[in-house]
């Protein structure tokens, strides 16, 4: 018996083993093969379930995250999609809400995602629903017929996005929509917004049924081709799909609603991260994985990583709940720069990896944050990212010199100065990602992920007050981990847009067990036990008058006692965020929301062996300003540290796939659950 | 090392006290916003936080909106004329709002907080918010029909809201006593003051770990740095004078008068120049602005026409002058009504960008929407018996640029305010959006097209609704660049249950009833270079795309399009016989019904 967990990334493919009888797992890493994705996937599979030694008939569960919504939508790969509208309303997608981000930028780009859906492909249907879900205009069926034969025939559209004014309150047209598009042309692919994303603003559903009528057919043709090649090898299992809140659902349902994988590139990383804390009985926590341009941070709140309810692609806001990831542009790629007005900058340009830091050989020539750190002695040049990557010291020396030169800096003194500053630049913004979301960065321990997060994790911690910090024993499959133990979820919304005072607790009763049951049927096809499914209901409230919402658990059934804590709740945390609250004002229920979740049966994760392979000395120079310049440190290697080592910095532990910089006044124990947990005795607060 | 004439600076702690002045804005403005009471700070984003040093420079600022751009300036700098620095001590806190004493208009009230590290000034964190109601005749403190600050609500000269960490509570009461809604408007006082209190421990963190001395070296570097890299590029442009007129419809009162506004911008080596003499003078209506209001469109130019990687603080604005003459709607004098002022600033910024156009050519936009179309209805809904009050803010076209169309209705310039969904509207209020779409053709004819605006009719289902219309451009154009054609102008147009249309002129007041009809059309955006060499794919898309009709493919492009294709030869022979008729561009500004010039 084995569960297979594979997450492509943009580089690598990552599959794990697991026995989930002793957590035992084994990693396969295989480059990722952007032409066709299925075949990365193929070998990565057999090489996984060669490593476990396993066959493909062992595999009872097959779960995967996949990008590749997100890819068809950055390379443009979509269907042809139309957009059918309430008459009048035809430009909704166009129109947006008017405001722009980019405030002075002369030049800038429309920021609607009007590639989605030109005019050309967008019509008016007459017919009209009230607010109150009453028709005013009935659906002209004839004209329907006419127009999706039109825009099928003349603008070859294949995908249909059917999105008409409160269909939220009344489906019915939309419904009917359907079973006439299905009636001339079975092949044409739909998507309603009443299902897709039944909540109000017309401008925001329309934006998420197009995206999902644009990825539909990519997505399903993705699907079906990897069960079909799974299959051929020999794996019968359910595969199972990453969703963007960071739940997992069965590639069928999937199927039906693919928008819900548009943003689950981030999803699954958190939840390993999550996973990793939980280990070390950590559960709030502040993740930070930084790679080679960017960085990703998320906060995860009592063991649940922040869900948003807007996420973005490619610069378009997108209202679909997602795992709340910020993306910095600080990575080990970034380039250290002098500005026109001869400042000293750090990113957010990126060497990238191609052509990568100077000491990557590749013809990348100016100096990078990876470059200073092989200067300070952070680095083994002899084993980077998995002994994959031979550093060239002198390359790095070199670009930092050059750019030091430029600034009247030394080497030295420009390769600490990259350091100071980016480490500086990822404080301050997690810091600002934190307090927008009402939360004191002292409350959380870091998890460091990455092939750089562990190398300045010290720094960080130190300048936001942070006292512990978690490296997961291997965080470059962090990924592929979350997939393993990401539980079973669905979730579903409904724009009700009642005042509190005046709503019927019986009424809302009815409309929760609805949507109850809605969710109950998919948790039903991913085969979740019933008796062991966590129910969650919330709903989304504001001051009258206000436009911004808050969601707040509702406890069921829904009665009016149930209403007045409600009530209370919401005040409370509209105190905790805003600083103030009207218990006296009105509120209404804009929103309402059933997450069910079931999870599958833990097991204690174990590196069946730890990757090794370092070479090199077992100490060396390193640069640490607070003792004066570079001092001889002890070099460890990860995969040789027994459970409950304990080290105190300066000093580097050197690992597969990232190198740990301990500074003085960190403290590191090697704990029996993989983790290394690093204190940061002498805390510098802000 | 950089060398000054003063000291060796570390360019590593210079770039890390940039960084962190920007984080310690940033952290003070997400604070504002997030304790602020008000719909009009938490979904306008009317609210903005500023970092100035000890000489009263503004080191920092995190603007939500352009149009806050150095705009609490001239605040800053009568608080340290009424309060000089040596006066000032630790827990003293200062507001204003007096348009005529620091301010922009009434409802935004400014409050700034001196920081001191031991008995040392080293900063003053400085915060706005445009509150919801400043009192005076109509709820919001924005009367459109206003002709003298006295209707606009109450004034706050420069007082001091804390002295020494004691409350004043004089001034609370008299606030509180003088608002529609107290709790909010003070709410959002303390809102604005918890962000200055975050903004405090910021600045005294850095001052911990460099020392105050080192701060303020760095502070005074980062200015210098701003100067000379404005410098730089205003060196860059070529010298001379360059001018431009534009006007306004009308200032609300006087319908018929359009309303003159007059810029010479002198570039003389690394100094910039901006004279307003010729300007109308002050009007009766409520579009009055004094310098704080002037000054945030003439530095919103600086930032986007001259150079937007520059740091926003005080050194680049220290190369730019301006000529404000004394009693001219640019600068008016009390008692003038100014609350509805931001039409004047959009105004402003089309004559720098038209003027600047002349030094710059092939780096600007045509004109574009001109203002965004603000209207209020409300009334009481007899289904409930509620009052209600909502807003509309719709926005045209953008002007082309150089390089590529406008982008269709989008919030330009110095504005930026998000528009109210219909289904939010209708869910709400008595109200019904039949329809609201791209408006066809309205986009100026170009090699590149400006931006479509939209057309949007409403009606009322229930009750009489009285309906505030603040337009622009219904008598004007957002003029064309190089052979590119105006846009359309705005227009509303009221259709009474029964009666005879009335053509709205862009600023009244009046009442619907359920049966009438209120249809809007904001402006397109102006064109830019010779239509006649638009890419004629480019036309076709869009006819395809119907945003232009096949007519004006033909009259105002010459190209011929049959079905879904372009008739080349006809295309051609088309367009040498336009190009015939009307011979060479010689204007550079299409301004559509004034003229080509």
């Amino acid at each position: 018996m084995v569960l297979l967990a594979v997450d492509i990334g943009g580089t690598f493919t990552d599959v794990v083993a697991i026995d989930p009888t002793n957590g035992q797992y084994q990693a396969a890493k295989v480059p990722t093969t952007p032409s066709r994705l299925i075949d990365g996937v193929r070998q990565g599979t057999q090489m996984a379930l060669h490593l476990a030694g396993a066959e493909a008939s062992d595999v009872e569960r097959f779960v995967h995250g996949t990008t590749i919504g997100t890819n068809a939508v950055l390379e443009r790969r979509g269907a042809t999609t139309a957009i059918l509208a309430t008459d009048g309303f035809e430009d909704s997608l166009e129109i947006g809400r008017l405001r722009r981000t980019r405030m002075y930028d002369l030049f800038m780009d429309a920021e609607t995602p009007v590639f989605l859906a030109p005019r050309r492909r967008r019509r008016g249907v007459p017919e009209r629903v009230a607010a109150d879900g009453s028709v005013v205009l009935a659906l002209d069926e004839r004209g329907v017929v006419e127009t999706v034969r039109e825009l099928k025939e003349e603008e070859h559209a294949s995908a249909f996005a059917v999105c008409l004014l409160f269909s939220f309150r009344n489906p019915s047209h939309e419904r009917r929509i359907r079973e006439l598009i299905r009636e001339l042309d079975p092949t044409l692919s739909v998507s309603l917004s009443s299902e897709v994303d039944p909540m109000f603003r017309e401008y925001e559903r329309t934006v998420v049924t197009a995206f999902d009528a644009y990825i539909r057919p990519v997505i399903q043709g993705y699907l079906t081709e990897l069960t079909r090649e799974l299959d051929e090898i020999g794996i019968h299992a359910p595969v199972q799909i990453m969703q963007s809140r960071g739940g997992i659902t069965s590639a069928r349902l999937v199927a039906e609603r693919p928008v819900s994988v548009l943003l689950s590139g981030p999803a699954a990383g958190v939840i390993g991260a999550r996973h990793a804390g939980s280990l070390s009985g950590l559960s709030d926590l502040i993740t930070i994985d930084m790679g080679g341009t960017s960085a990703d941070i998320c906060l995860v709140q009592s063991n649940k990583p922040l869900v948003t309810a807007e996420g973005t692609i490619d610069s378009h806001p997108l209202r679909i709940p997602m795992v709340d990831v910020s993306t910095i542009g600080a990575g080990g790629g970034s380039i250290a720069w002098v500005d026109p007005a001869g400042n000293f900058r750090v990113g957010p340009r990126s060497a990238a990896a191609d052509p990568g830091p100077a000491c990557y050989r590749r013809g990348g020539m100016d100096a990078t944050v990876t470059d200073a750190s092989l200067v300070l002695g952070y680095l083994n040049p002899d084993f980077f990212a998995g002994g994959s990557l031979r550093l060239d010291v002198d390359a790095a020396h070199r670009a930092v010199e050059a750019f030091g030169m430029k600034l009247g800096l030394s080497t030295i003194e420009a390769a600490s100065g990259i350091h100071r500053l980016i480490n500086s630049q990822m404080a301050d913004a997690i810091r600002l990602v934190s307090i927008r979301r009402g939360y004191d960065t002292r409350d959380f321990a870091l998890v460091l992920l990455g092939g750089a997060g562990p190398v300045h994790g010290g720094r960080l911690a130190s300048e936001l007050a942070i006292s512990t910090m978690v490296v997961p024993a291997v965080p470059g499959v962090l990924s592929a981990l979350g997939l393993m133990v990401a539980a079973i979820e669905h979730d579903q919304v409904l724009t009700v847009a009642v005042r509190l005072d005046s709503a019927w607790p019986e009424s809302l009763e009815a409309t929760f067990l609805d949507l109850e049951a809605q969710v109950a049927a998919r948790m039903k096809a991913d085969k979740a036990p019933p008796n062991e499914t966590a129910t969650a209901r919330s709903a989304d409230a504001r001051y009258v008058g206000q436009a911004y919402t808050l969601e707040i658990p509702m406890e069921g059934p829904v009665s009016t006692r149930a209403l007045a804590a409600y009530r209370d709740a919401f005040d409370a945390a509209h105190r905790r965020i805003y600083g103030h609250a009207g218990p006296e004002a009105a509120i209404e229920l804009v929103n309402v929301r059933v997450v069910q979740s079931w999870a599958f049966p833990s097991f204690d994760l174990q590196a069946a062996s730890l990757p090794s392979g370092q070479t090199g000395p077992r100490a060396r120079q390193a640069y640490f300003a607070e003792l004066g310049g570079y001092v001889r440190v002890p070099v460890h290697r990860r995969d040789e540290l027994e459970v409950g080592s304990q080290i105190t910095g300066p000093a580097i532990v050197e690992q597969f796939d990232s190198t740990l910089v301990l500074y003085p006044g960190n403290h590191a124990e090697v704990q029996g659950t993989g983790n290394v947990i690093v204190t940061a005795t002498s805390g510098a607060n802000r | 090392m950089i060398e000054t004439p003063h000291q060796t600076l570390d360019p590593i702690t210079l770039e890390v006290v940039r960084n962190k002045l920007d984080a310690v804005a940033d952290e003070m403005e997400i604070t504002l916003l997030k304790s602020s009471h008000s719909a009009i700070v938490k979904e306008a984003l009317d609210a903005s936080a500023a970092i100035f040093d000890a000489a009263g420079d503004q080191v920092a600022q995190a603007a939500a909106s352009p149009i806050h751009l150095g705009m609490i300036i001239p605040a800053v700098q009568r608080f340290v004329e009424k309060f000089p620095t040596h006066t000032m001590r630790d827990g003293d806190v200062y507001v204003l709002n007096d348009p005529f004493d620091g301010g922009t208009h009434l409802p935004d009230l400014v409050m700034t907080m001196p920081v001191f590290a031991g008995d040392r000034l080293i900063a003053m964190v400085t915060a706005i918010t445009h509150h919801q109601d400043m009192g005076g005749r109509s709820p919001g403190s924005t009367p459109v029909d206003a002709r003298e600050i006295y209707q606009e609500g109450l004034r706050i000269p420069p007082l001091k809201l804390y002295d020494e960490g004691r409350l004043n509570t004089t001034l609370m009461e008299l606030i509180s006593r003088n608002v529609r809604i107290p709790d909010v408007v003070i709410g959002d006082i303390f809102g604005q003051f918890a962000a200055c209190h975050v903004g405090k421990k910021g600045m005294l963190s850095l001052a911990e770990r460099l020392g105050p001395d080192t701060l303020a070296t760095y502070t005074r570097e980062l200015l210098d740095r701003a100067e000379r890299l404005t410098r730089q590029s205003l060196e860059a442009i070529p010298d001379g004078t360059y001018h431009f007129v534009d006007y306004l419809d009308n200032d609300g009162v006087e319908l018929d008068r359009l309303v003159r506004i007059e810029v010479t911008a002198t570039i003389a080596g690394s100094e910039l120049t901006v004279d307003f003499t010729g300007s109308d003078s002050q009007v009766a209506g409520p579009i009055n602005c004094v310098p704080a209001s002037t000054l945030s469109a003439v530095y919103y130019i600086v930032k986007v026409a001259i150079d937007p990687d520059v740091p926003n603080n005080a050194g680049c604005y220290r190369p730019v002058h301006v000529v404000l003459p004394e009693g001219s709607i640019v600068n008016a004098r009390p008692p003038a009504a100014v609350n509805s002022r931001s039409v004047v600033v959009r105004r402003i910024v089309d004559c720098l960008l038209g003027a600047l156009n002349q030094a710059l050519p092939g780096r600007l936009p045509a004109a574009s929407n001109g203002h965004p179309l603000v209207m209020s209805m409300g009334g009481v809904d007899p289904a409930d018996g509620r009052t209600y009050v909502t807003a509309e803010i719709g926005a045209g076209g953008m002007g082309a640029r150089p390089t590529k169309d406008g982008v269709e209705t989008i919030q330009t310039d110095t504005s930026n305010a998000q528009n109210i969904p219909a289904e939010a509207l209708e869910l709400e209020f008595p109200i019904r959006v039949a329809h609201w779409r791209l408006r066809d053709d309205s986009g100026g004819a170009g090699q590149f097209r400006g931006g479509l605006g939209f057309e949007k009719r409403f009606e009322v289902l229930r009750g009489a609704a009285r309906v505030s219309h603040r337009g622009e451009r219904h008598r004007t154009a957002p003029w064309g660049l190089f052979g590119g054609g105006a846009g359309a102008s705005a227009k509303s147009l009221l259709l009474p249950d029964g009666e005879a249309p009335v053509l709205i002129p862009s600023k009244l007041e009046f009442t619907m009833h359920p049966g009438d009809v209120l249809d809007v059309w904001t402006t397109g955006g102006g064109g830019y270079g010779d239509p006649l060499e638009r890419a004629p794919q480019a036309v076709l898309a869009d006819v395809l795309d119907r945003k232009v009709s096949v007519s004006s493919a033909r009259i105002d492009y010459g190209v011929v399009i049959e079905g879904r294709e372009v008739v080349e030869e006809a295309t051609s022979a088309l367009r040498d016989e336009l190009r015939r008729k009307r011979g060479p561009i010689t204007w550079r500004y299409d301004r559509g019904p004034l003229g080509r010039e």
